[in-house]
């Protein structure tokens, strides 16, 4: 099988040859060329080639077309500050505290504006290399998160408040451009487009927050990117998102990605027919030791294999520092699962 | 606890800042002292609070409404140019330099300064030099830092060191955010970490009780 068909036959729930793995690799690529994260995230086409050194680094069974969460934001009119060792940041909310703005948001050009076209030459560039052996994937802000990006959260939640209606006018906003570029992004070559919505964890709002303002929503858009021919839907809230799984099935979501303080027996029960990755902790990739990686990699593919519908993975980005023979450590315990309990009972006792 | 400080602590968790101050209108209408709001409402309104957020049960959203209505209420009490009394030591808050996410930072200061501890914020992106000059210039209490991205670790990693290298050892140091909640106390060297905004207000309370 290749990566490709691993992962899809797990989100399937038929038997893979091996555990699919997906590391979440996005800016650690340009650290692992030696490549200013800067530029990684303003040029397309370096960071395809940073991808794909990654995937023939690691053997990986998915690549992604991502840059930040400031993409779809910026388009729409938010000034980011570029840092030289971080993500941007926004500097100025193309939205203000009550809202103002909403009606002013240059939505007819927002597809090609900002570092879109770029985004959308790495995806083209990433799938014309890897065809349909690797998983090309792109990546969406759910529509929490983009509101959250284009006012700034606080004001966001506030305005969820205070002035319900206009909140819900911009929620719809920032659903609709996110269908808007995730089908940009299939049509440029992606595989699938993971909606990341780390605002709609129930650590930022109540469950019945998720379940009133956003279910609606991330179910629309799920819909439309799976019309426009993702091959699965992918929906990744951070945190400890046990209280809002039971929404899952109903948003229509294929794919699970689970956070590291997510208890995958709990969550398996609460998603019998749905798959997830997860849930190794990201900061370990940075402090731990390629035997610990081993140990809890295996002890996850030990336990969640026999569900079929079970990706190894992080439970979140993989960290710009993590050292590599961590990410190779996960990546070797999928494919070769009794060499590397072997090798973390040696290490560790 | 009469009645109308029970409305006052029902609208302060309500997160309702518009009938938080319309109640503590009546309370200083009926004369109750500026202490006794404090101690028997916003207190009494923090305390039900915390029992209320567990580790499992806690969001962002709750605490902020709570949070903003504990501060009009804090403001009208206590007008520009009267701070309220603090008499349960100094904490100093910053998000470390490289990290600009400061919303559970602010959401600790709230909290801390609605139970009666004087914050001092850094702010957010704060180089380590101003945080320690700003604890010992404060005779801080404590110090606590957040992070929300993975880089700002081995920054909170030096906290201690440079604390005690500066005579301040007797400085408690606590950490909390999204990137630091993956790693213990000893793994960042600190003394406490802070899985919520309460949960680092229990702890303080615990040292502030104990150099009483």
């Amino acid at each position: 099988m290749t990566g490709a068909e691993r992962i899809r036959a797990a989100v399937a729930f038929e038997t893979p040859d091996q555990i699919p793995v997906i590391a979440q690799v996005f800016g650690h690529a340009a650290t692992l060329a030696g490549v200013d994260l800067q530029d990684y995230l303003r040029d397309g086409q370096l960071l395809a080639r940073c991808q794909l050194a990654a995937r023939d680094r690691y053997d990986l069974d998915a690549v992604f077309a991502l840059m930040d969460v400031g993409v779809e934001t910026e388009a729409l009119g938010s000034v980011l500050r570029y840092r030289p060792a971080g993500y941007p940041t926004v500097e100025r909310y193309a939205i203000t505290p009550n809202g103002d703005g909403i009606d002013q948001l240059p939505l007819a050009d927002a597809a090609t504006a900002g570092r879109i076209p770029e985004l959308l030459e790495a995806t083209h560039q990433l799938r014309t290399a890897l065809g349909d052996e690797v998983l090309v994937i792109g990546c969406v802000s759910g529509p929490l998160t983009l509101t959250a990006q284009l006012m700034g959260l606080e004001a966001a939640l506030y305005l969820a408040i205070d002035a319900p209606e206009r909140f819900a006018q911009l929620l719809d906003i920032a659903a609709e451009f996110g269908r808007q570029c995730g089908c940009a992004q299939l049509e440029a070559g992606a595989h699938t487009v993971m909606l990341f919505d780390p605002v709609a964890s129930p650590e930022v709002v109540p469950p019945q927050f998720y379940r009133e303002l956003a279910l609606p929503r991330v179910r629309e858009t799920l819909a439309g990117l799976r019309s426009a021919g993702a091959c699965f839907t992918w929906l990744h809230v951070t945190g400890n998102t046990q209280p809002i799984l039971l929404y899952y099935q109903e948003a229509g979501a294929d794919l699970a990605n689970l956070d590291f303080s997510v208890d995958l027996q709990q969550a398996s029960a609460t998603l019998p027919h749905i798959c997830f990755n997860g849930n190794i902790k990201p900061l370990a990739f940075v402090e731990a030791s390629p035997a610990a990686i081993a140990a809890e990699a295996t002890r996850l593919v030990t336990t969640f294999g026999p569900r079929r519908g079970f990706i190894l993975s992080p439970g979140c980005e993989i960290p710009l520092e993590a050292r590599p023979d961590n990410i190779a450590a996960m990546i070797a315990a999928a494919r070769h699962p009794e060499t590397s309990a072997a090798v973390a009972t040696r290490e560790l006792g | 606890m009469t009645a109308r400080l029970e409305s006052l602590v029902q609208a302060l968790l309500d997160g309702d800042q518009a009938l938080a101050t319309t109640e503590l209108g009546r309370l200083r209408q009926d004369k109750v002292s500026p202490h006794r709001i404090v101690a028997d409402g916003i207190e009494e309104a923090m305390a039900r609070l915390d029992a209320k957020c567990t580790v499992e049960q806690f969001n962002l959203l709750e605490i902020m409404l709570c949070g903003r209505a504990i501060t009009a209420v804090i403001k009208a009490l206590y007008p520009p140019g009267q701070p309220p009394p603090h008499t349960r030591g100094t904490v100093v808050l910053a998000s470390l330099e490289g990290d600009i996410h400061d919303l559970g930072k602010n959401i600790v200061k709230v909290v801390l300064t609605a139970t009666g501890y004087y914050v001092v914020d850094c702010g957010k992106d704060c180089p380590l030099d101003r945080l320690i000059d700003t604890a010992k210039a404060h005779a801080a209490l404590a110090v606590g830092v957040s992070g929300l991205i993975t880089t700002v670790v081995p920054q909170v990693l030096k906290v201690r060191d440079r604390l005690a290298r500066e005579g301040l050892g007797a400085i408690s140091v606590l950490a909390g955010g999204a990137a630091l909640k993956q790693a213990s106390a000893e793994q960042l060297r600190v003394d406490f970490l802070a899985q919520t905004a309460f949960d680092g207000l229990g702890y303080l309370d615990q040292i502030e009780a104990g150099r009483r």
